[in-house]
């Protein structure tokens, strides 16, 4: 629903915070509604924006940069906060591996950062050098590097949040261990702004690895690799990550090994006598980027699912998922979840994920949809929560979000 | 006295759990006084040990109708009165839910139930190759529902971080009984809030787990133990600086200060260390074999570059059971040389920590207490000992005042009051150094959703409401005005 | 009750002893350790909780005569596993033993208890009942009652008897009716090197035993001892310590420190675990005693187990006894002496011998003098345990250095129609030395 909200706004907040356009990569179906996308410069202007907003019962769109996420569709009055100005280093000490910055900060500005003193955020998931900070705690994906490093949930070490009714809660700290009375940070991270807004994160930064090798085994069917996937998660060393990708015509294994190149080595060989294979050897970064971009550069348009088994399941969902014609996976293989790209063209795209869905919760997994057509009803095709969850979760979105004028994304 | 339980409910209890589970006599009663914290004393009016997550039901949902608070305990380990009953509170334990449910080998998972010891887990999946990261000092008695419970760490948690991190699903037993399950491996952990983690660290305050799935790592190949012997403190703290930003990923990082090596020397479990010695750090690398040596050799040189007296080298266990002596010994070695001992916890910035010991030192001075130290250097959480004597008064109320400044002291680094021995009853009241009206308000919120009537272990965690309360709620209004 | 000078006069028996209190930071390392603690689940019956309960009574909080002190001081084995791993060192054996003391005294054991200690400690009812025994079990009569009496009510008690009664005999295995004295073969051994010994010879040993105390004699003087013979000893006092009867104790212990000194022996080797604990510990049960303080801690820095003698310097080796053994260790060896090893070197000194240590070989068998007789349930369920950990080694034998262990582990495996016999390490040494003939043969036992 269309409003104009940018005067009774304006005498709030300073001109900087207008002006912005509506990026590009938001889903059509919104991008059409949106009269005003905010950029608020400060944690205090997002206090005030909220509490204006929860006064007068105006939804909330929260987004970074708006390319990642699918936002949900309000459809009262609604305005659209993006992050993108908070966007300072705010704290940086190397020898401390803690850094804290603004949620509107891009991954790859602090990437250049980090790297100059040899240190990387390790989390991996489809193009996360052009998401923001806030973005990628909000939605909280780690990619398949978690195996390695432990998901992104556990590296978020503090935060400052603006609750629904404008309030500021400022979460955790900057020291890795910190048990300082409940944990509220644990659920704002993947709250997907239905909680509160992000407004900064303090995270936990590593060492980049001495040598960061990829290991590349390929075939013409997918099926080919899972008894390798699986005898690789089940062998006594860890690799950073182990992922399978799959298109029609093509299917690739691909484990990360971090180490100093002795300890690699040494990895690699055990690997291979554990799993009676030999992989091809990529070790330069030029090399592997061609292999580890390849899917994700950017928002795909194309519809897309993500499943989710116990990962000794996964040769089974394979199974059932190589059968979706024209589609291409992404498997993680330590997490037991399939990121699945359906064609773009596909006809009776319902009943296609009608069908998925179903074979899914019979192997005993459970299907998110990631991105739908705006005439499916995306939320027909989420993983409902147990109803207990559901309920306890409601309860938090009442204490932190009271008017509900949070919009996240779904 | 303890007000007893009505006759009926009694009964009702001894129906469920069987009647040599319930204990009711006032003498009996005395040993579920304290945990680990014996400062705090006072017994519950009943304790009561069920032996499944049915029985944990039906006996909250037979406490919470009667109005009756519910404080769940484990071995009793803990160190900040976690497990400290209210006046009208009835001790829950776990002692007898000790099995472990699952082991899942492919999966790298186990379920257990929260009576089941840490080491245990670690013992029981060792011949799956398999093991539980987290290594609380009490690993060999503490359980797992309590580690769940406080979010526990241990020296290991450096590169492998605590226990939250291994914890993919729960069934709790929440307020009226109600058996809920949270998350679980192979579920879209994004269907709704991460509840598993808010759950785990709640301190018995929202519910009591009642089944633990948890992940389990594949045993390193090899490990490495340094012990690097230095004149002070400071330089051990330059050499851990120097490590960990060389680009070193080491295990764990831990130092006794030369206080501590004092008390361990002149102790039954004297480790022989040279007298001269400021400070012993010992440094830990595991992981592939082939890689060990050369970090070692680098973890080394940072130590002499940083003038260590010397560093020694253990590869057998047996040698490194020996350079961990001192560090593993030194909390029953302080037993030996004072009556008393106050184990404080707090975290700082791994930088900020040469200027924060020497802080402590000088508070230690002022109060004319003697303080020793011992903590996991490498991700900055120290343990400062205070040691005491409780016939005397004065010092008790002198302990009370440096343990405050301490805690300041941290906090103003940057730090905050507690690392992993939770908040409990013990740091209730240093709870606002680190947290505002807004931030405890948020806290007690996530209870109410839990707990709306706060029969799950009131009074500990978040600061009183009486008294506080009108002053919290104003604040909080004069900041929306 | 308080004031009554009776109560006044205990508390300040274990008031004395607030510094052997003091290091205990209820840190709670001892629950897993303690047999009771992991089957009953109640902090009242873990050392930790026991150590609470003797602190409240010493701060006045808690009456000795109270049945929660007596019940739960009362239903502790003495196992004392929780001593090693303790942290601050609490000496809890010494501690229970004056709470035991001091719950006896405010209210008097059962009658079973007090028949057995007054039997033990008094050499003129000791003789006849120990023969009576032999009788039992020379006549069969002892192994048939085991067998036919049913397991309930009053009758539950005497069968459980009468199987650690049956369970004493010799081991098959071992040759009966070759009895051996001497040593015809000392080998290239310098005996000049080796210490003069003398054996403590104990009640229930020498009673139902006897064998034991000659194979100990034997194999000592096989490896080069000298071993002295010692008259007029008596029963060292253990299980009277254990049972809170420290005055009885401490007079067997001052009649055994006199005749151990006149002998002139440098060591005095025990072959029961429960006897060396104690014997090791007669300089704190006399230190209040002016004349006997410094003597006792003397006596007491002489005792070993006979293991760790035979451990001490290299151990001949006999002839071949092809058998497996499965190796359960007393309490009062590992965790009362901190003797983990020796007799395991001992057993595996015989060549064809498999040795097995009995998975959970630290707990305790539940046999805790007649703990099997006074608490039936709880007893029954540690020991239990421990017969099915020895049956899962499938084992000839079942090995390990204390009486009470032997006839625990025996009646049980009986009770259960298993097979196993049941010998001290000793034993299967000196029936490879028999074999190898080291011995002359004909002597008497």
């Amino acid at each position: 629903m269309r409003v104009d909200l940018t005067d009774s706004l304006s005498s709030l907040l300073p001109k900087e915070a207008f002006g912005f356009s509506v990026p590009s990569s938001l889903p059509a179906a919104l991008r059409t509604d949106v009269e005003t996308i905010i950029a608020p410069g400060s944690v205090e202007e997002v206090a005030m924006l909220l509490q204006w907003a929860s006064e007068r019962g105006v939804g909330v769109v929260p987004i970074g940069t708006g390319g990642h996420t699918y936002p949900r569709c309000p459809s009262d009055p609604f305005i659209v906060l993006t992050t993108s100005r908070l966007n300072e280093i705010q704290h940086y000490e190397p020898a401390d591996l803690t850094m804290a910055a603004g949620a509107g900060v891009l991954i790859r500005d602090l990437a250049t950062e980090m790297a100059i003193h040899g240190q990387w955020l390790p989390f991996d998931p489809p193009d996360v050098r052009n998401r923001t900070l806030g973005g990628l705690v909000a939605t909280g994906l780690s990619g398949p590097l978690w195996a390695g490093y432990g998901q992104l949930r556990n590296h978020v070490l503090g935060a400052t949040i603006v609750c629904g009714n404008g309030q500021t809660v400022r979460l955790g700290g900057k020291v890795v261990k910190n048990v300082a009375g409940f944990d509220i940070l644990k659920p704002m991270v993947g709250s997907r702004g239905e909680l509160a807004i992000i407004t900064s994160a303090t995270v936990r930064i590593f060492p980049l690895p001495v040598l960061d090798r990829l290991l590349v085994l390929e075939a013409a069917d997918i099926s080919e690799l899972v008894p390798t996937a699986r005898a690789i998660a089940t062998a006594p060393i860890m690799p950073a990550s182990v992922s399978l990708r799959a298109t029609s015509n093509r299917s690739r294994l691909l484990v990360r090994l971090h180490g100093a190149q002795v300890s690699v080595d040494s990895d690699q060989k055990s690997l291979e006598k554990h799993t009676s294979v030999s992989f091809e050897v990529r070790d330069s970064p030029e090399d592997q980027s061609l292999m580890l971009e390849e899917r994700g550069g950017g928002m795909n348009t194309e519809p897309a699912v993500r499943v989710w088994a116990l990962p000794s399941r996964i040769d089974a969902l394979l199974d059932v998922l190589k059968q979706v014609p024209g589609a291409s996976l992404n498997a993680d293989v330590y997490g037991g979840s399939v990121r699945v790209y359906l064609p773009e063209q596909i006809s009776d795209i319902e009943s296609s994920l009608t069908g998925l869905q179903k074979d899914i919760e019979e192997l005993g997994g459970t299907m998110r949809a990631l991105q739908i057509p705006a005439e499916v009803n995306a939320s027909a095709y989420f993983t409902k929560p147990l109803a207990d969850e559901g309920e306890l979760a409601s309860g938090l979105k009442r204490a932190f979000d009271p008017q509900s004028i949070l919009w996240g994304i779904g | 006295m303890t007000r007893p339980l009505p006759s009926t409910v009694v009964s009702d209890l001894a129906e469920i759990v069987g009647h040599e589970h319930v204990i009711t006599d006032p003498e009996r009663l005395l040993v579920y006084e304290s945990d680990g914290l014996t400062a705090y004393r006072r017994p519950p009016r009943a304790v009561v040990l069920p032996s499944s997550t049915e029985e944990i039901s039906a006996v909250v949902e037979l406490l919470h109708s009667n109005g009756i608070e519910v404080i769940p305990r484990g071995a009793g380990t803990g160190l900040s009165g976690g497990a400290l009953t209210t006046p009208e509170g009835v001790i829950v334990g776990t002692a007898r839910m000790n099995r472990i449910l699952k082991i899942d080998v492919e999966n790298r998972l186990a379920i257990a139930q929260p009576g089941v010891i840490n080491a245990r887990l670690t013992e029981a999946t060792n011949p799956y190759g398999l093991y539980y990261a987290p290594d609380p000092s009490s690993q060999s008695t503490c359980t797992l529902g309590g580690n769940v419970a406080e979010n526990s760490g241990g020296p290991h948690c450096l590169k492998y971080g605590v226990t939250a991190r291994y914890v993919t699903g729960l069934t709790v037993v929440l307020a009226g009984g109600r058996i809920v399950q949270l998350g679980g491996v192979g579920r879209d952990p994004y269907s709704t809030l991460d509840l598993v983690g808010l759950f785990v660290g709640s301190e018995g305050c929202f519910g009591i787990a009642t089944e633990i799935e948890i992940r389990l790592l594949p045993i390193t190949e090899g490990v490495r133990t340094l012990l690097g012997i230095f004149e002070s403190v400071e330089s051990a703290g330059r050499a851990v600086t120097k490590i960990m930003a060389s680009g070193l990923m080491p295990a764990a990082v831990e130092i006794v200060d030369g206080p501590t090596i004092e008390a361990v020397e002149a102790s039954v479990f004297a480790a022989g260390y040279p007298l001269e010695a400021g400070a012993a750090l010992v440094i830990e690398f595991d992981g592939t074999e082939a890689g060990l040596d050369l970090d070692a050799d680098r973890a080394e040189k940072c130590c002499l570059e940083e003038g260590a007296i010397e560093v020694q080298r253990a590869t057998d266990p047996e040698h490194r059971v020996k350079l961990w002596r001192a560090r593993k010994k030194a909390f029953g070695a302080m037993g030996r040389i004072a009556p008393d001992l106050l184990v404080q916890d707090a975290t700082v910035p791994r930088t900020k920590l040469p200027e924060v010991l020497a802080g402590i030192d000088d508070i230690g001075n002022r109060y004319g207490l003697k303080i020793a130290n011992v903590f996991h250097a490498g991700d900055g959480n120290l343990h400062p000992n205070i040691l005491f004597d409780r016939q005397n008064q004065n010092e008790l109320e002198l302990v009370e005042l440096a343990s405050k400044e301490i805690m300041q002291l941290c906090v103003d680094a940057g730090g905050t009051i507690t690392g992993e021995h939770g908040v409990g009853v013990d740091k209730r009241e240093y709870m606002t150094l680190v947290h505002g009206p807004a931030e405890l308000e948020a806290m007690a919120a996530a209870k109410r959703v839990f707990d709306p009537a706060s029969l799950f272990n009131p009074g500990k965690v978040l600061p009183d409401v009486e008294g506080e309360g009108t002053t919290k709620s104003e604040k909080i209004l004069a900041m929306g005005e | 009750m308080k004031g009554t000078p009776a109560y006044e006069a205990l508390g300040q028996a274990l008031d004395a002893q607030r510094e052997r209190l003091l290091p205990c930071v209820h840190c709670g390392f001892c629950l897993p350790a303690c047999p009771t603690y992991n089957r009953l689940g109640n902090e009242a019956d873990s050392p930790r909780g026991r150590l609470h309960l003797i602190q409240a009574v010493v701060e006045g909080r808690l009456e000795p005569s109270s049945e929660a002190f007596r019940t739960h001081i009362d239903r502790c084995l003495g196992c004392r596993a929780c001593e090693p791993v303790c942290p601050s060192g609490v000496e809890y054996g010494t501690l229970l033993e004056l709470a035991r003391e001091t719950a006896t005294q405010a209210v008097p054991p059962g009658l079973p208890t007090r028949f057995l200690l007054k039997v033990l400690g008094t050499p003129v009812l000791r003789i006849p009942f120990f023969f009576i025994g032999r009788l039992l079990r020379g006549t069969g009569f002892a192994a048939l009652g085991a067998t036919v009496l049913p397991s309930y009510g009053p009758f539950r008690a005497v069968r459980l008897g009468l199987a650690m009664l049956a369970s004493t005999r010799r081991w098959q295995l071992m040759d009966s009716k070759e009895s051996m004295a001497g040593i015809a073969d000392s080998g290239s051994l310098d005996i000049s090197q080796k210490s003069r010994v003398a054996v403590l010879l104990g009640c229930v040993q020498e009673g139902l035993f006897r064998r034991i105390n000659s194979a100990t004699a034997r194999v000592l003087e096989a490896n080069g001892y000298e071993v002295v013979t010692v008259g007029g000893q008596d029963c060292c006092g253990a299980l009277h310590a254990h049972g809170g009867d420290l005055e009885s104790a401490r007079t067997l212990a001052r009649s055994n420190i006199r005749v151990f000194e006149a002998s002139g022996a440098d060591l005095i080797a025990v072959n029961a675990a429960g006897c060396g604990a104690t014997m090791k510990d007669y300089g704190i049960l006399l230190e209040e005693d002016p004349d006997f303080a410094q003597r006792a801690k003397e006596v007491a820095s002489s005792v070993r187990d006979v293991t760790e003698i035979l451990d001490s310097s290299g151990l001949r080796t006999g002839a071949s006894v092809p058998c497996k053994i499965a190796y359960d260790h007393p309490c009062h060896l590992l965790h009362a002496q901190g003797v983990e090893r020796a007799p395991i070197t001992v057993l595996k000194a015989v060549p064809d011998a498999e040795v097995h240590v009995v998975a959970g070989a630290e707990e305790c068998c539940g046999g805790a003098g007649i703990y099997g007789i006074t608490h039936p349930k709880l007893g029954g369920l540690i020991g239990g345990d421990k017969v099915s950990a020895v049956r899962a080694c499938s084992a000839d034998a079942v090995a390990t250095p204390n009486p009470g262990c032997m006839m625990q582990i025996g009646a049980g495996l009986r009770l259960e129609a298993s097979n196993e016999g049941v010998i001290h390490p000793v034993e299967l040494l000196d029936e490879s030395y028999r074999r190898a003939g080291f011995y002359r043969a004909g002597g008497v036992e």
